[in-house]
């Protein structure tokens, strides 16, 4: 009785498990099998033309890229610096904690929310309109506390004797932030980075009423409205519309670069993930 | 000097988060002054009447939440299980790999993957309750459990890998069987966190916006009478995040009490998900 449960208990968890990673790959093979038959040289040197069913997504790919490009700009000097001051500046305990929860749950608030802020602020109250930096500016903001916390973990792995011996030797504090801290952890910035880019790369809700537009648009050549084409914002709203044939291809050929683009931010990302995560909770 | 510049960058980061709390606060006073509780208790929404009463969005919230929790959450914490206490560690380590990408996945995506596959399936699967479509409340629940799956393994594991191994060697050596173990000691020991792996996933989850935008059919209004009928669910229905993302948000601008009511529902998803991230998070620290 008792060893017949124990069998039942392995089989029910194991089925879980098989479950989850069926699903997992099942998803990814769904979307790789129907966008394959998109991908061809001019998909990615062409632009759109007949609303999505013909022609490429060259400047959905260079919007993207710009929006990705402000946000890490604008976002990695703020990461360090909250990282620095949570480290070596602040010196009491409970204003360590309160920061620390603080960013993880900024970490966990909707996507939406930014958006809807930088419609109100960058749109409307600065005057921007539909702008690659309004987008660029709230997508670093959702990514800020991600990058912030993966730094920090990366600074706190570092070993005590290091800031110890640095500061034996006489270094000041801001000295050991550069010599040590920054030093060591520059790593944490680059993952750190990967993963909020990775994210940010496939956010909608944030830029779709800040910065991006569906067709009729190439590279920004000014602040005030200029929108960007972009990745995600053309899948959804080619996901609306009719399927016919050709858009479907298109879509999906779409969704599989954006995967593509995510997959390879990750996965950079992966080996220091796994292993901080790993390190972490000995 | 980089003192000062760190002082200076982190005081604009924290207060571009306080300037975004502020803003909703104040944006949606109007609203909170014209229709007061009534804002969160009336149960109908028409922006020309100016009528705002949000229950409908919360429900539609809460419902998709509570589905994709049901049916992420035994999968996830089975498949964590099996990950912990099964499996050697590099083992471990290389089937996290393909869970890490679905986490990947954008949620756009994941609204495409919805709308071809999942949306027909639900109405098919569901033809005897005769609904009007596959873009239902539970459409959308399903959608969300397969996107908080990975947040929901990887907690858990984590939660069950801070209990002590020595706690199950001990338990092993009194003579329990593994399943023996994993229910009485490991399980227990690992309630905490298994409890903030469940209010993450809620977080993410309630936040969720694109991808339940494409499979819920944004119908308002949608209230299940009596309140526990299960009915709503197979029809069309609207959360917090669908409104937002929906083109009244672009219609709500320059009337100040609509507006209001807009950011109000932002008010309300802020308190929503901060609330279960927040606490979360706090039993994790607690916990670990």
């Amino acid at each position: 009785m008792r060893r017949g449960l124990d069998i039942v208990m392995g089989c029910v968890a194991g089925g879980c498990l098989l479950a989850c990673l069926t699903i997992s790959t099942g998803l990814v093979w769904s979307i790789a099998r129907r966008g394959w038959g998109a991908l061809s040289f001019s998909f990615f040197t062409e632009q759109i033309a007949l609303v999505g069913a013909s022609g490429g997504i060259l400047w959905n790919l260079v919007g993207t890229t710009v929006l990705l490009s402000t946000a890490f700009l604008a976002c990695a000097p703020l990461a360090v610096s909250l990282a620095l001051m949570e480290r070596v500046w602040l010196r009491s305990e409970s204003m360590k904690k309160a920061l620390r929860l603080g960013l993880y749950t900024a970490n966990g608030l909707p996507s939406i929310v930014f958006g809807l802020f930088g419609f109100l602020v960058f749109v409307q109250w600065c005057g921007w309109g539909k702008s690659w930096l309004a987008g660029g500016l709230v997508l670093a903001m959702s990514m800020l506390p991600t990058v912030t916390l993966v730094v920090l973990e990366r600074m706190a792995a570092i070993p005590q004797r290091y800031i110890a011996a640095a500061t034996g030797l006489g270094l000041s504090q801001s000295q050991v932030a550069w010599a040590v801290l920054l030093k060591q952890s520059w790593g944490g910035l680059i993952s750190g980075s990967l993963l909020g880019l990775a994210r940010a790369a496939g956010e909608t809700a944030p830029i779709m009423f800040t910065a991006t537009i569906f067709a009729g648009v190439t590279f920004p050549k000014g602040v005030v409205e200029n929108p960007v084409l972009t990745l995600p914002y053309h899948i959804f709203i080619l996901a609306q519309d009719s399927f016919a044939a050709g858009v479907e291809t298109k879509m999906w050929g779409t969704a599989l670069v954006l995967l593509g683009l995510v997959f390879s931010m990750s996965v950079a990302a992966l080996p220091s993930r796994l292993y901080l995560h790993e390190e972490s909770d000995v | 000097m980089t003192r000062v510049l760190s002082w200076l960058l982190s005081a604009l980061a924290i207060g571009a988060f306080g300037f975004l709390l502020c803003v909703f606060l104040f944006q949606s006073g109007p609203v909170w002054q014209s229709e007061g509780t009534r804002y969160i208790t009336g149960v109908s929404w028409f922006y020309r009447q100016d009528v705002f009463g949000a229950l409908s969005l919360i429900y539609g919230s809460l419902a998709v939440t509570a589905v994709a929790l049901l049916l992420a959450g035994p999968l996830g914490l089975g498949a964590a299980v099996f990950l912990s206490e099964y499996l050697p560690q590099k083992a471990r380590l290389a089937l996290k790999i393909p869970l890490e990408l679905l986490a990947g996945i954008p949620s756009v995506v994941f609204g495409l993957l919805g709308i071809a596959l999942l949306r027909d399936w639900v109405y098919r699967t569901f033809a005897k309750f005769d609904p009007l479509s596959g873009d239902t409340l539970l459409t959308a629940g399903i959608l969300l459990a397969v996107m908080i799956l990975p947040t929901m393994v990887s907690l858990c594991d984590d939660a069950l890998r801070s209990v002590s191994g020595a706690q199950r060697q001990a338990a092993r050596a009194l003579g329990l069987t593994r399943a023996e173990t994993i229910w009485n000691i490991v399980l227990p020991q690992a309630s905490r966190g298994i409890a903030s792996a469940f209010l993450l996933s809620v977080g993410r989850a309630l936040g969720e916006t694109v991808a339940v935008f494409l499979v819920i059919g944004r119908q308002d209004n949608n209230l299940p009478h009596p309140w526990y009928s299960p009915a709503p669910l197979l029809e069309a229905g609207q959360t917090l995040t669908t409104k937002l993302g929906g083109a009244e948000t672009n219609i709500a601008f320059g009337d100040p009490l609509h507006w209001a009511a807009i950011m109000g529902l932002g008010v309300l998803l802020l308190v929503l998900t901060a609330g279960a991230t927040c606490l979360g998070t706090l039993g994790r620290r607690r916990h670990a």
